[in-house]
């Protein structure tokens, strides 16, 4: 493989391991809190699937540069870091925090049933064996937005501002990384337009379907992955501190 | 004070394929589809699953040992004039080993209420030890589909990162308890 080829794949990976690292950690936050003793325990359980996405796709970083997963996670600081907006935004109410993981759920069921097929056999080991969870964390969120969008007046309204809210957020999902186009090329990952394509044509009718209005927005919020909001800072604060308590400290 | 609670359903859960349901606890949920969904998260995170149902417990028709033994007058209670004929599937407890409701699928009988369910019940399956018996219409069981087998439980066998064994930490917390204690003792 050459040096243009593995520099590429290795931000692709970065940038799919700290989406999946800091939704999980978003979503962890519910842990105790979430509207029901059978929702938290549900939800935790996603979130912990997410963290160990996270973990997958750090791994085959490592193999590629040698750089250990926990160093990833816990000792980059936010301008390091490659997620989405999206992902890193307050957890806010139960409603906007569906829609999240529904729109971030639906988004990665594409792109992972498109990278099973990878030409690049570790991501494509790694997306099979993820799409199973994917599928059962689908069914969870869609059943909820489903609920919410057809429920009560309350529920609706806030599943609608969610909604609102995101939608700019979400299309970040599918910009291109600067050297996208080298691994598409290559036959590393599908084009980021196609998988956007079939996103919506999945989504739009779902949440139709859900009574739910999506809003007139075509742009991303942001084009770049380098570009954090506040929020990044202030997560990582927590997530980072017990491992850089003691840096050496053998998990 | 009125109930805020959703309502509440048995989960049954199989092991292995081939292997009777058995009752595994209960979940809240608003209807079956997340109920089914809830008791995936709740009872199945680990291995050995091979299929779910959940049932309302509205739906189900109890009886203890004791209370079989006490009062039988439920027995005359009369089948409604247009109920139709329709399958019931029959749990019973066989072990005092767990102290909760345990009970497993032993079969099915065809009746027109719960109480004419009961009573072919306890004529087909008598056996000897039975301490709970629950009769269920079938038509109020949600059951997992064999294409949502893979997705909600073969996870469970490689998620390795879900079990306290994949962490050094509890066995390294275990080895400085005993310094510690070995220095007291000193």
């Amino acid at each position: 493989m050459n040096e243009e080829l593995k520099q590429a794949i290795v931000q692709k990976l970065i940038a799919l391991a700290d989406d999946e690292l800091i939704l999980g950690h978003r979503d962890s936050e519910w842990t105790g809190h979430a509207p029901i003793l059978e929702e938290d325990i549900a939800f935790a359980n996603i979130a912990q699937d997410e963290i160990g996405h996270a973990v997958v796709w750090y791994s085959l970083v490592q193999e590629l540069t040698g750089q250990k997963p926990d160093q990833l996670a816990f000792f980059r600081d936010a301008p390091d870091f490659r997620n989405v907006q999206m992902v890193e935004l307050p957890k806010e109410d139960w409603a906007f925090t569906m829609m999240r993981q529904y729109l971030f759920d639906t988004a990665e069921l594409i792109w992972l049933d498109s990278l099973a097929q990878s030409s690049y056999k570790p991501v494509a080991d790694a997306a099979n064996k993820m799409r199973n969870e994917e599928i059962y964390h689908y069914r969870h969120t869609s059943t909820w937005i489903k609920r919410l969008g057809l429920g009560t007046e309350e529920s609706h309204r806030r599943i609608q501002s969610a909604l609102d809210a995101l939608w700019g957020y979400a299309l970040q999902l599918f910009v291109p990384l600067p050297a996208e186009s080298t691994l598409v090329t290559a036959g590393v990952v599908p084009d980021p337009a196609e998988v956007q394509a079939q996103w919506e044509a999945q989504v739009r009718p779902f949440l139709d379907a859900a009574n739910l209005q999506i809003p007139d927005i075509t742009t991303p919020v942001t084009t770049s992955r380098t570009n954090h909001t506040t929020h990044l800072v202030d997560l990582l604060a927590e997530m980072q501190s017990v491992a850089r308590l003691e840096p050496e400290a053998d998990w | 004070m009125s109930d805020t609670q959703w309502p509440r359903y048995e989960v049954f859960e199989q092991e292995r394929p081939n292997r009777p349901f058995q009752n595994v606890g209960s979940v809240h949920a608003p209807d079956p589809e997340l109920a089914l969904l809830n008791a995936r998260d709740v009872f199945v995170r680990r291995p050995d699953c091979a299929g779910l149902w959940v049932v309302p417990a509205s739906a189900i028709f109890a009886k203890t040992a004791e209370e079989l033994e006490a009062d039988n007058t439920w027995k005359q209670t009369p089948v409604p004039a247009d109920a139709p004929l329709e399958t019931w599937l029959v749990f019973q407890k066989k072990t005092q080993r767990n102290v909760m409701t345990y009970v497993t699928h032993v079969g099915e009988v065809e009746a027109r209420s719960p109480a004419e369910a009961l009573a072919k019940a306890l004529e087909a399956y008598a056996t000897e030890n039975v301490y709970v018996w629950w009769v269920v219409p079938e038509r109020m069981i949600t059951r997992s589909s064999p294409e949502d087998a893979g997705p909600w439980f073969t996870p469970a066998r490689y998620k390795t990162y879900k079990l306290p064994t994949e962490y050094k930490t509890v066995t390294q917390i275990r080895q400085a308890k005993a310094q510690k204690r070995k220095s007291k003792q000193r």
